[in-house]
This record gives C-alpha cells, structure tokens and sequence, in this order.
C-alpha cells in the first residue's frame, strides 16, 4: 500500500520525459503580419508588407485574409527528412512557402458555395528544394465562414516525422490512461451495483467514464479529421466533461471527509462551477481552467479539513492535490489536466480499497457479533439461572401436584419449540415474539406463583422484530419488579407508527425490587437488545429504559 | 433452631420450607423466608438467627454482598443456588455447604447434618473470615491467622502482623470450617497447626504448644494424644 505514492511519481516522471523531449532548434520564426483581402501576390517571398498589421484581423464572416510569417531556417534538413509545417488555424487555408503553394486545406474563400472541407490538424511538407539555410517566407491564405471570430495564425513547424509521431505517441500513452480508467469505471460500477448504498462507488465509476471520454475528446484530432466547423461540438463536449469531473470529485471527498452543513456548502459549490461554466463561456481553456482550479481549491478545503479531523487517507489526498497542482505547472495544459486528474483519480482509488478494507472488516465483525447474538439466544434457554430454577420448580410441582407439573412441562416445551424455531432468525413476526412471551409469563407464573398478566395494544402483527428482545425486556421486567399488593404484575406492550418512526413501548406494572435503583446500563440483557437493534437498524433505532411511578418502561423507537 | 431462606422464587422457597421443617421437626423454633436482598440483610441485622439459607441471584442482584455480610455473622450460612461455578468461591468465604438446584430433600439433610450432626468442612478450603466493622464486613485472609481464641459467644482471631479481630461465629463453628488446617488443641484455642513450631511438655502434665513467633498456647490435657497421633 505505501508503494503507491512512489508508483504514482515514477509514471508522472515517464509521462514527463515523454512530453517534454526537446531537440535544438532549428528555425527562427518572426513575427506574423496579417491583412485581409486577397491577393496572389501576397504569397510573395519579397511582398512589402510594412504595412499590414501585427493583430489578429476582424473578420465578419467568408472573407479572405492572408498572413505572413518569415522564418529562418538555421539548418538544412538531411536528405530525405524534410521539414514540415502544421497550422493551427481556425478555417480553410492554402500554405505558400517563398511563393510557392505547398498545401490546401479546404477551399478559401470559398466556403459558402462549397462543402465544408478539410481537417483541424493538416500537416504539410516543405520542398526540400526550398529549405536552404536562410531567411524565408510563410504565407497563408486563409477564410473563416464559420468562426470569423476565432481567428488563428499560429503554426508548428519542425521535421515532417517528428510532427507527425510526436503527437501520436502522447496521445497513445495517454489512451493507456483512458483505457485503465475505462476498466476502473466499469469495476466500480460493478461494485456499486453489488450494493447499492455505496454512492462512493458510483461516483467514482462516473467519474472515471467522464475521465475515459475526456481524454478520448482531448486527443482525438490526432487520428480522426475533423473540420473546423465541427470543432465547437468537441470543445462543448470537453467542458460538459469537465463540469461533470469538477463537481463529482469535490462531491466525493465531501461523502470521504464529512464536514459541517455539507449540503449547503456543495449547492454553492455548484452555483460557483455553473457560474464558471456560462460566465465567458466561448473561452473555453479559460472556463476549463477556472472550472479545474475551483475543483482543486474546494477539494483541498474539504481535505484539509480531513486532516485536521484525523480522518485515514486525507494526508495522501492532500499529497495528490499538491503533486497534480505542480504537474499543472510543469506541463502543457492539456496534459496537465489529463495528469492530474489522474493523480486524484488514484487517490480517490486508494480512499475506495481502504474503504472496502473497512467493508470486509466490518463484514467479519458482523459475522462474529451475529453468531455471538444467536449463542446468547440460544443460552437464554439453557443458562443455569433459569434452567435450574425451573427444573427445582418443576420437580416440587411433579412431586406435590402432578397435573399441574404436567402443564408446567407443557408450557415449558412450548416455550422450547418457539426458540427453535426463532434461534438463528435475525428477524421474526412480532406475533412470533409475543407468543414467546406469552409461554415464557406461564412458565413463571408457576415458577413465582405470581399473578402474570399479558396485554397488547395496537400491535401490528405483520411487523418485524429481532428476536428476544421483548422477551429480555419481559425477563428484566420479571427479575426486577416484586408483585403488586394483589400478588400479580401486569406487562403492556403498545405500538405506534408514523412516517417517520416505530415505536414499541413495553410497560411493567409492579413494585420495584430494588431500593435504591441503579442504572440498569450495563446489565447483559440491555447489551444483547442494543446489539439486535444494531444488527438489524444499523443505528436507525433509540432505546431508552427508565423507572416510572407504576414500575418500568422501556421504549424502542426504529426510524425509517 | 433460627432459620431464614432468602429465596426469590417463591415455589423453591416452599419446597426448602416444607423440607426443612419435616427435616428439623420439634427443633425447628422459627423459619423465615424472605425474598429481597434489602430485606434480608435488616432480617439478618436485628434478629438472631442458627442458619440461613441463601440463594445467591436475587431479583438480578449479586448475591455476594449478601454472602460476605451472612459470613460475619454468628450462624452459619449454607448456599443454595443454580449457578455450580460459585460453589468455589462460596466456601472459600465460609459457607458451611453449596446445595445445587436442582436438588431434593436427601441432598438437604446432608447439609442440615453438618449442622446437627457438627461435621467438619475437610474438602474445601475457607480462604477468608468476614469480620464485622463499624458500617462494613471486611475480609480476612486466613492465611493470616495464627490462632484463634474463644471468647464466650464470639472469638478472637490473632493474627501474623500482631493485630486481633473479633468474630460473631463461636469456636465450634470456625472449628467446623477451618476444619483442614486448626486444630482445637484446647476448650478456648483453635489453632492452625502449620504455626506449631513444637510442643513442649511440662511438669504436672502441662503440655503447650509453642508458636513460630514464640507464643505459646495450651494444650487440653484430653486433647493431647489425638493431636500426637494425628500431626506428630
């Protein structure tokens, strides 16, 4: 388990010796001029074009404009490994190198009347005959129909091979990552099918689907062409995603690292990360970056918190959230964000293996307690207490009234064959607990030779109860109380529901034995109640058990 | 005979009363029975009492604050109870017999015998004697105990650290429980014979048993040669 902090940092190292690979330079570029209008000349090496301007051209839509940038190649390429030049332009373009069309993508200037054609990430060859050492001219002849507002000039220029693998190994390194956290997703959702209450699951297996598409969205102009019409429904996608991923992970810390007024706090989150997403919504890396930032901030507040409670695996998440803030840092964003979410991703992964650590220990716990509590329901039968106690009696009435012995045997069995048949049930009718109880008053009325009387009000017999506890209640109630001056003692069970609760309250009418009366707390019977409620209401349930004027009353409230 | 039954299961309790009186018969003077812890120590307090019978689990109380306040007292206290594993315990506080539930009436006359007939406690061992103090009982080891003195209805008992304790139980009944390790070498002393260093024989017949930290203590002229045969 502590080897996962290393691992995590030897595979950002891996990814940031792959990203950052650089070579020596072996271009200048210059500044791009641009003009609108559309000129053949324009694409010439010695074009005067002083005065054309140094900012991105306002367009309104369809119309050419050219841009030109010199560039001095410093060195020329080795034989059969030219150079190379990919545009980063929004629209469809012609590339002229020193006057001479290299490229088309597309149709400038042509748009309206033609079908959309052309890709986001074109990559054109320079003549090797035209990449001698020195200065020389990049033109392009660009329109943009659909976007005038989104206007690009920015080119990548360097060895044809290089451009074209660099892109496609990181994006094959990043894939790995997609595809790790498709399998992580799928097996969580799994998980969290297997028990439903595990919202953590849930929300980790989303989180790792929205991650897998993220990331097939970020790269995926590396393999599949798209036009730059199209390319706004990628983006759209790619902040939807990260609206998502933002929300969830912060949500999911929140379930890991409770802290006060959650719900509140989390519905302002989200009124944050909406505010994020509309307020400037067309710049979309910088609402990916305010979203991926308020992400971050919150859930380093919530686990902070978590270290300051103490609370297990808050200090390595706090480590992740550092370590992806610096990956940011270091990185193109882009990757950046793919890293580091990946980091968290692997936190929230290793706070999921301790929490189904936890679930099997508990698991084992509940194994043993439950066997434990139908040990000690099967004991009630055979503790020496009342087993002795009701033999003795037993023998007197055989020996002095044996008619009357032979009922007492009666109602012992019948006592027998309900613990028979309720000894390894976690649950049973309460019509079954009664019953019970009944036999049980019986066989004490002999034993006592005190007036038992049994009575019920509004019970549901279709409701269930774990089995014993009204009979311990009805044990206590007959160990601790002394008769009435009419030598009997009455028992009244009563029962109440309503949407939010049940309630059964169990009365003894009787004097207490007891002079001085002590807490009761920590007497077996209470404890072996206690456990039962837990076993079956988790903690859903409240019991109380208190002296009042006509004996005792106990009362067991179970919410819904 | 003064007899009480502390006994909180009101069949048992007539089943120990019927056997009791046919076994005790004429001797019987009174029998009580009483069902509450609380009642039975004021019984216990204010009235004088031969036996009492206990069972140790009343109403859920533990039965033992009442055992160690009856073995202070100067009757004997004989168990009756439904739980076998505190038989140990019982007699190591000085009950004269542990009668399990379930039981009959041959196995209560064998109790009521070691009173009636005064048979003496070989096979267990008494680990203490509650001595009464001002509001409390307190226990004293009997390893502790060096001799014990009979004082007209109570005792005294010396101990190895020099101090002497008043008990309520006469002679005869500490005799009967100490059986295993006292002696009665004399009308007035009961002594524990691991503390004998020798016995010295006077002139005119006067035999003293001289002690580890040099007391010494008489020896009943008729008492002598039983104690010879059976230590020496």
């Amino acid at each position: 388990m502590n080897l996962r902090p290393v691992s995590n940092f030897l595979f950002l190292c891996l990814i940031l010796l792959v990203t950052s690979c650089s070579q020596k330079p072996v271009f200048k570029e210059y500044n791009t001029v641009a003009k609108i209008g559309d000129q053949k000349e324009w694409a010439a090496k010695n074009w005067n074009d002083s005065n054309w301007s140094k900012s991105k051209p306002r367009l309104i839509g369809g119309e050419v404009y050219w841009s030109r940038t010199p560039i001095d190649i410093l060195k020329a390429p080795e034989p059969l490994h030219p150079y190379a030049i990919r545009p980063y332009i929004y629209g469809e373009y012609e590339v002229y190198w020193d006057g001479v069309l290299i490229g088309k993508n597309g149709n400038p200037g042509q748009e309206e009347t033609l079908n959309p054609e052309g890709e986001m990430l074109a990559t054109f060859i320079i003549p090797p005959d035209l990449t001698e050492k020195g200065q020389h001219m990049l033109a392009i002849r660009t329109s943009v129909y659909h976007f005038p507002d989104h206007v690009g000039m920015k080119v990548d220029i360097a060895n044809y091979d290089d451009l074209l693998t660099k892109r496609l190994i990181e994006t094959s390194y990043m894939h790995i990552f997609a595809g790790a956290f498709l399998i992580a997703s799928i097996y969580f959702l799994f998980l969290f099918l297997g028990n439903k209450k595990e919202y953590r699951m849930l929300i980790f297996s989303i989180c790792c689907f929205l991650f897998f598409i993220l990331n097939l969205a970020e790269f995926i102009t590396t393999y599949t062409p798209i036009h730059y019409m199209h390319h706004r429904i990628r983006l759209e996608i790619i902040g939807a995603l990260m609206f998502g991923i933002s929300f969830l992970i912060p949500l999911y810390f929140s379930l890991q690292f409770p802290y006060p007024k959650r719900k509140i706090i989390l519905i302002l989150y989200a009124v944050i990360l909406l505010f994020t997403f509309f307020v400037k919504h067309d710049f979309f890396n910088f609402t990916y970056r305010n979203m991926a930032l308020s992400m971050w901030v919150f859930s380093l507040g919530i686990v902070i918190f978590g270290v300051y409670r103490k609370i297990k695996g808050a200090g390595l998440i706090l480590l992740t959230l550092l370590l992806s803030m610096l990956v940011t840092f270091v990185t193109r964003f882009s990757i950046g964000i793919i890293v580091s979410f990946s980091i968290i991703l692997l936190g929230m992964f290793y706070l999921l293996s301790l929490r189904i650590k936890e679930q099997r220990l508990a698991y084992e716990t509940s194994l043993v307690q439950s066997t434990r509590l139908r040990l000690e329901l099967l004991k009630k039968n055979i503790q020496p207490h009342f087993l002795m106690n009701t033999l003795t009696s037993l023998i007197d009435w055989i020996e002095e009234a044996p008619k009357k012995g032979v009922l007492f045997i009666e109602a012992l069995a019948k006592e027998f064959d309900i613990f028979n048949q309720i000894e390894n049930k976690t649950m049973i009718p309460v019509a079954q607990e009664i019953e019970l109880c009944r036999r049980h008053l019986e066989i004490m009325k002999y034993r006592k030779e005190i007036n038992y009387f049994w009575q019920e009000e509004n019970i549901d017999m279709e409701q269930k109860i774990p089995p014993g506890i009204l009979h311990t209640l009805l044990e206590n109630g007959i160990t601790h109380s002394l008769p009435l001056e009419d030598n009997s003692i009455k028992f009244k069970l009563a029962y109440e529901a309503n949407n939010d609760y049940k309630c059964y309250t169990f009365l003894t009418f009787a004097t207490c034995a007891r002079q001085e009366i002590t807490s009761r707390e920590d007497g077996t019977g209470l404890k072996y109640i206690k456990a039962r409620l837990t076993e079956s209401y988790h903690e859903y349930w409240d019991f109380t058990s208190k002296p009042v004027h006509h004996g005792w009353k106990n009362t067991i409230k179970i919410y819904a | 005979m003064n007899i009480l039954i502390v006994e909180d299961e009101s069949r048992i309790a007539k089943r120990i009363e019927r056997m009791t009186r046919a076994i005790y018969g004429n001797t019987l003077q009174s029998l009580k029975h009483i069902n509450t812890l609380h009642e039975a120590l004021s019984f216990i307090e204010n009235n004088s009492l031969d036996l009492v019978l206990l069972d140790l689990n009343l109403n859920g109380d533990n039965g033992f604050d009442l055992l160690t306040t009856a073995v202070s007292g100067s009757f004997h206290t004989i168990i009756i109870s439904a739980y076998k594993e505190q038989a140990i315990t019982a007699f190591e506080y000085g009950v004269l017999d542990f009668v399990p539930k379930p039981f009959n009436k041959e196995r209560l006359e064998q109790a009521f015998n070691r009173i009636i007939k005064k048979e003496k406690v070989i096979i267990n061992t008494v680990k203490f004697l509650a001595v009464k103090k001002r509001n409390r009982v307190q226990l004293i080891s009997v390893k502790d105990i060096l001799y014990i003195k009979g004082a007209g209805a109570y005792t005294e008992l010396f101990l190895s650290d020099g101090k002497k304790e008043l008990h309520d139980k006469s002679l005869e009944k500490l005799e009967q429980l100490l059986a295993k390790s006292f002696e009665r070498i004399h009308k007035s002393y009961l002594v524990k014979m691991s503390e004998v260093k020798e016995i010295i024989i006077k002139s005119g017949s006067k035999y003293i048993a001289e002690l580890n930290n040099g007391t010494a203590i008489p020896i009943g002229r008729t008492k002598y040669k039983d104690i010879k045969t059976k230590w020496f």
